[in-house]
């Protein structure tokens, strides 16, 4: 069953001669547990696609639909009640608060939302990112991975059932970049989430169950990796 | 939002630990303006009481002067004869005399009222006697911070006629001078010259208790006013107060709006991530919160702060400071500032609102 499906989605900004189509009419479908990478150059509509999913922007035309809830249907005060119950953001700039720490990035979530992780299942999500350790250390503290594994434990605490990531490993090393895709996929698997990473780097997509392309706000899917297990 | 731990609180107490410097700054210049606040308004206090102080001790319900007087005391010149007490419960004569009394060692301005002994103007005593024969006053005990004593013989310079001080009374002053309470032949024998004839007894005022002004009957000449009014009419009076006032009020807008742009320049900086807790589902309603929480928080500190300095500072102040704390006041001007601080902070609320989670996240 899909989680995440745009139907017909279509996105374009001003009109008449400066008329750009940020997005062509696009299909999409995400499901439980399946981990799916957005490829594309800069400047191909990857982030509008995001943004779209998300519901930080509305389509020109076309249905966004998140767990059964079609968005143009609800106002802006209930898409904000729905992304923080459903949607999880994993940002390419961190989204952490500088001056909360980590415990306290993850405690602010309870003040605004019930149904979060409880005490046991948080602490083994900080075990499987290696974060048990940073619980009281300030953003300003920690490395690039350290933050980006931070951010994931942010976006999975409220038990969402979409993730998406914008260029999650941007600022990370190869070794770190890879060690956040595995930690991704894990959590996809386990959480059964539908995660949509958007990414420009072509080495990261072994992991995910499939691949689809944008060029030019063209949507198409690429690959569909088969998988033995 | 209630304690540090809750709802919108807990971001607001959180920054505000994380960012000690930047918010000391804030309480600090909060702090600075309410103090000026507290102490303007002890010195409007301590003004005023310097002006109306024996007044308000009469307990007195009106006051009837001569129409030509415009409500100076001095200036009102009336006969005994001129009212008979028609339409009030009590009434009292009030003769008066300005002059600058020595004890040969000090020279201050003084009032000298007549009052009838048995009268409701009649001073209590704090210290020594009653007047009781001729030429024996009873003084403001404020004279004795100038080194006046019991005893005392005091020279006027209208006169060769000298008064001695046989008792002090408190809260006596009149028009910022101490009041001398003797009785009507005592300051007969003061006045250089006759003011009418002889036979006429004559005064500056009555003052009367009666519980419906509109009911007293005085001669056709006379006016009949409220205390109040004839305080306001107390030369300089309404010009001080006015002064203070308005500048405890342009205090609070000051305040409003220093710490508006604080709050401002502070939500501008945080404008980003503001946006990603707002992409992520945050309401705009609980950011706004934590705003309005912190400045709570902050203009409570800086009015506590300012308010013990103002105290504290009291206590210190030579007695020629007349500053007199009114705590009721201070209280209220106290919740004034940060009420004012709290609508400072909504131009913030509004940014916060209009944040695009989509341009935070670079989308």
């Amino acid at each position: 069953m899909a989680i995440l499906e745009l139907k017909k989605v279509q996105k374009t900004f001003g009109s008449g001669k400066t008329k750009v189509e940020a997005m062509k009419e696009t299909d999409f479908k995400a499901g439980k547990g399946e981990l799916i990478a957005v490829i594309g150059p800069s400047g191909s509509g990857k982030s509008t696609f995001l943004t779209i999913a998300g519901g930080l922007q509305t389509p020109t035309n076309g249905e966004v639909v998140i767990n059964g809830t079609a968005l143009s249907d609800i106002k802006e005060k209930k898409r904000a009640k729905l992304r923080l119950k459903e949607v999880g953001f994993v940002l390419q700039a961190s989204n952490l608060v500088p001056y909360l720490n980590v415990a306290q990035q993850m405690h602010v979530l309870d003040k605004v939302k019930k149904g979060n992780m409880g005490r046991e299942e948080a602490e083994a999500l900080y075990q499987s990112l290696g974060i048990e350790h940073l619980l009281y250390n300030f953003p300003k503290d920690l490395s690039g991975g350290e933050k980006q594994r931070v951010a994931i434990a942010k976006a999975l605490y409220t038990n969402p059932s979409i993730i998406l990531a914008d260029e999650p490993t941007a600022s990370l090393d190869s070794d770190r970049a890879f060690e956040v895709m595995g930690i991704l996929k894990e959590m996809t698997k386990e959480k059964q989430t539908a995660t949509i990473v958007v990414t420009h780097d072509t080495r990261l997509i072994n992991d995910c169950d499939k691949v689809y392309k944008i060029t030019d706000g063209k949507m198409e899917l690429h690959e569909i990796m088969r998988r033995t297990t | 939002m209630k304690g540090k731990g809750s709802g919108a609180m807990f971001l607001a107490w959180n920054e505000i630990k994380n960012n000690r410097l930047r918010f000391t700054l804030v309480i600090g210049v909060l702090m600075l303006i309410s103090y000026l606040v507290f102490f303007l308004s002890g010195l409007a206090n301590g003004l005023e009481q310097l002006n109306r102080e024996a007044v308000d001790k009469w307990e007195a319900d009106g006051v009837i002067l001569t129409e030509e007087s415009d409500l100076r005391l001095q200036q009102s010149i009336l006969s005994t004869d001129d009212f008979d007490g028609a339409g009030v419960d009590e009434y009292t004569e009030l003769s008066q005399l300005s002059a600058i009394a020595s004890n040969g060692d000090k020279k201050v301005n003084v009032y000298i009222f007549a009052v009838e002994p048995d009268s409701f103007m009649m001073p209590n005593v704090t210290e020594g006697d009653n007047f009781a024969g001729r030429g024996e006053v009873i003084a403001d005990d404020t004279l004795k911070e100038d080194g006046f004593k019991i005893g005392d013989e005091l020279s006027l310079s209208s006169t060769d006629e000298t008064l001695e001080i046989v008792g002090f009374t408190d809260k006596a002053r009149f028009n910022a001078a101490p009041v001398l309470f003797t009785d009507a032949e005592t300051l007969e024998t003061l006045h250089s010259r006759k003011m009418t004839e002889a036979d006429e007894d004559v005064v500056n005022a009555f003052i009367i208790r009666t519980d419906n002004l509109d009911d007293v009957e005085a001669a056709e000449a006379l006016q009949v006013v409220d205390t109040e009014t004839f305080i306001e009419n107390l030369p300089g009076y309404t010009e001080q107060n006015l002064t203070l006032t308005l500048m405890i009020y342009f205090l609070f807008i000051i305040s409003a709006v220093v710490l508006a742009i604080f709050l401002y320049v502070l939500t501008i900086q945080k404008i980003s991530i503001f946006g990603v807790m707002k992409a992520q589902g945050i309401s705009s309603r609980y950011l706004a919160g934590s705003v309005v929480a912190q400045t709570f928080l902050l203009s409570l500190a800086g009015v506590m702060i300012g308010f013990v300095l103002a105290v504290i500072t009291g206590l210190f102040l030579p007695a020629a400071v007349p500053v007199a704390f009114n705590y009721l006041e201070m209280l209220v001007y106290g919740t004034v500032l940060i009420v004012v601080s709290i609508i400072g902070a909504f131009i913030s609320v509004q940014t916060i609102v209009r944040i695009d989670p989509l341009k935070a996240i670079g989308g």
